[in-house]
């Protein structure tokens, strides 16, 4: 289980360019649970990721994933626990290194790396294997550097990569929103699949409406660092993308308002 | 013949150098220039130790421990303290030079007289080589010389092995990745900043055994040899990529040790046939800056005409 306690980040504090990308984020998610995150452009979705996944510490809150509180580990330390796909298809894989050697290199995610060879014929076997479950016919193509595909393919292996030892917790940042629309669904199709088998705690943010209407169990959706709607159960299952949509509507017409209020007495008072 | 024999065991002791090069700036991607200063400290430890009694081999892997230290410096400034990369080599090369004086208590140790390494492959040699004058193509090569050729032929193929056994192990094929893909391998759990240290410490430290080679062969560790040694580094591996077209890992080590010997065996001929040793550093400069820019212009010139001659 995921437990995020009032999480805040602000980048660039003191500075005129200050933001307050995470402004009190509280989170439980629940094992096997899967949560799709949706939000306007800059509301802060990567930044829970990052801030979950290490990239950078919190300025408060608490970060526990099954009982360890991580909020102060490294990256490194915190990837024993969480498996990662980022958005750029080029940001999960090793570019000159072969399919084998990036898929040997994720078998080990958060283990040590001795001086044992990387690729024997059993993970070799094994590789082979898995790739096959993707069904795009690369598993003839094992020794093919991995930055001669196509971004979707790529972004297909490190979906495996980051699930090849089963993760406490999986973020996906957009996964398929580089890609186009056919491999989009493609990859879609091989999340739910990989997440549905292994009953993965799954944090996936969509720029999409309908993917976001159709996958997982829960909506969580963000506007200016904080979690402003959190849709699970009954109220999850009848939500639709206009629904979706029209929330989005909502948020931004208060927006408005307040800066049409803020307007108003900034006239009274100067 | 001598010339060449000797240009040839040179390019041998200095392919330890282009593999350190190859490691630094390809594997990982680090613009590393610390050798310039670890070669020599590779030189003045060795001897300093051979001088006072040691078993030259013995003397050369204390070399090596140093270059890794030196390596692992330049790792520690730019992960621990934020330095650039380019700017933590400067900095430790800089510090070496005053280090490496101290280390020899003068500007050049002689090691005439000595019993080095380059005699000891000889003896383990000589049974290969017979014992009297060896006749190759016409020209006759004294025996002891073939013998040490032939040995730093076994020592550098040797450690191009070991690199490549090392380069595909699970770590060094995480050390790899970091040179590729950082953010891929942090979050894959490995901790990029370590791989950085242990990277630059091995490709020091090969640097520095080359230094200790060359010093041993060639009879005297000065403080000035290491100056521009990396750029020599980069000829012989840009030379390397060039003989074996950038396939795999292991052509790529093989390519660095032979582009090594050739670029060697290139400046041998040049100063046969009359260049000034003091245009050599103007010469392999100007040589890794074309090596450089000039696919940039193939392609750019390709480019042009191919659409000169669409249009
Ligand atoms: N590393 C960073 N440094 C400075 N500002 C950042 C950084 N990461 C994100 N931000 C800012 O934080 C806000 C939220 O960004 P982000 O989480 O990327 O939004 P999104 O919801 O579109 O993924 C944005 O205003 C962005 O500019
Ligand atoms: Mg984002």
């Amino acid at each position: 289980m995921l437990v995020l306690t009032g999480l805040r980040k602000t980048f660039h504090a003191g500075t005129p360019n200050e933001v307050r990308a995470l402004d009190g984020v509280s989170l439980r998610l629940a094992d096997g649970e899967f949560a799709t995150v949706i939000g306007t452009n800059g509301s802060g979705k990567s930044t829970l990721l990052n801030a979950v996944a290490g990239t950078f510490l919190c300025d408060e809150g608490r970060i526990e994933l099954d009982g360890a509180q991580m909020g102060r580990w490294p990256e490194h330390k915190r990837a024993a626990l969480v498996g990662r796909v980022f958005q750029n298809p080029l940001g999960g894989t090793a570019p000159q290194m072969s399919i084998a050697e990036n898929m040997a290199l994720a078998a080990r995610r958060g283990l040590s790396r001795g001086l044992a060879p990387a690729l024997t014929k059993a993970l070799r076997a094994e590789i082979a294997e898995r790739v096959a479950s993707l069904r795009m016919n690369l598993e003839s193509r094992l020794d093919t550097p991995i930055g001669t595909l196509s971004g979707g393919q790529r972004q297909a292996l490190t979906l495996l990569m980051a699930t090849w030892l089963k993760p406490r917790l999986l973020l996906l940042d957009e996964h398929t929103a580089a890609l186009d629309p056919k491999s989009a669904d493609q990859i879609v199709r091989i999340t739910a699949e990989i997440v549905a088998r292994d009953r993965l705690t799954t944090l996936m943010v969509t720029h999409s409406m309908q993917q976001a209407a159709q996958l997982g169990t829960r909506i969580l959706m963000m506007h200016r660092g904080r979690l402003a709607h959190d849709l699970s159960g009954d109220e999850r299952a009848r939500t639709r993308s206009d629904d979706l949509l029209a929330r989005f509507d909502a948020l931004r017409r208060r927006d408005q308002m307040d800066e049409g209020v803020a307007a108003m007495l900034r006239k009274q008072h100067v | 013949m001598t010339l060449l024999v000797g240009a040839l065991t040179i390019g041998l002791a200095l392919a330890l150098l282009a593999l350190g090069v190859y490691l630094a700036f390809r594997v990982l991607d680090f613009p590393d220039i610390t050798p310039d200063g670890s070669i020599t400290l590779g030189a003045a430890v060795s001897a300093q130790l051979v001088v006072s009694g040691w078993n030259p081999a013995l003397a050369t892997c204390a070399g090596f421990l140093a270059g890794c230290v030196a390596g692992a410096v330049t790792g520690l400034l730019h992960t621990r303290l934020a330095i650039n990369g380019l700017l933590s080599g400067i900095l430790v090369m800089t510090a070496l030079y005053s280090v490496n004086l101290h280390v020899m208590g003068r500007s050049n140790i002689p090691l005439l007289g000595a019993r080095t390494v380059p005699d000891q492959l000889a003896e383990l040699c000589a049974p290969l080589v017979g014992r009297s004058e060896l006749n190759v193509f016409g020209w006759s090569v004294p025996a002891h010389d073939a013998a040490v050729l032939l040995g730093f032929l076994g020592l550098a193929v040797a450690t191009a092995l070991v690199l490549l056994w090392f380069l595909r192990t699970r770590r060094g094929t995480a050390l790899r990745a970091c040179g590729g893909n950082a953010g891929m391998m942090r979050a894959l759990g490995v901790d990029v900043d370590r791989q950085i240290v242990l990277g630059l410490a091995l490709a020091n430290g090969l640097a520095a055994t080359a230094g200790a080679l060359l010093a041993q062969y060639q009879g005297f560790a000065d403080v000035q040899m290491g100056i521009g040694m990396v750029v020599w580094g980069l000829a012989s591996v840009i030379i390397g990529e060039a003989l074996v077209g950038g396939a795999s890992l292991g052509s790529l080590l093989a390519g660095a040790l032979m582009g090594s010997v050739l670029f060697r065996l290139m400046v041998a001929i040049a100063l046969r046939f009359g260049l000034d040793p003091n245009d050599l550093k103007i010469v392999t400069a100007t040589f890794v800056l074309l090596a450089l820019v000039a696919p940039r212009w193939m392609r750019s010139w390709k480019a042009a005409r191919g659409a000169r001659g669409a249009g």
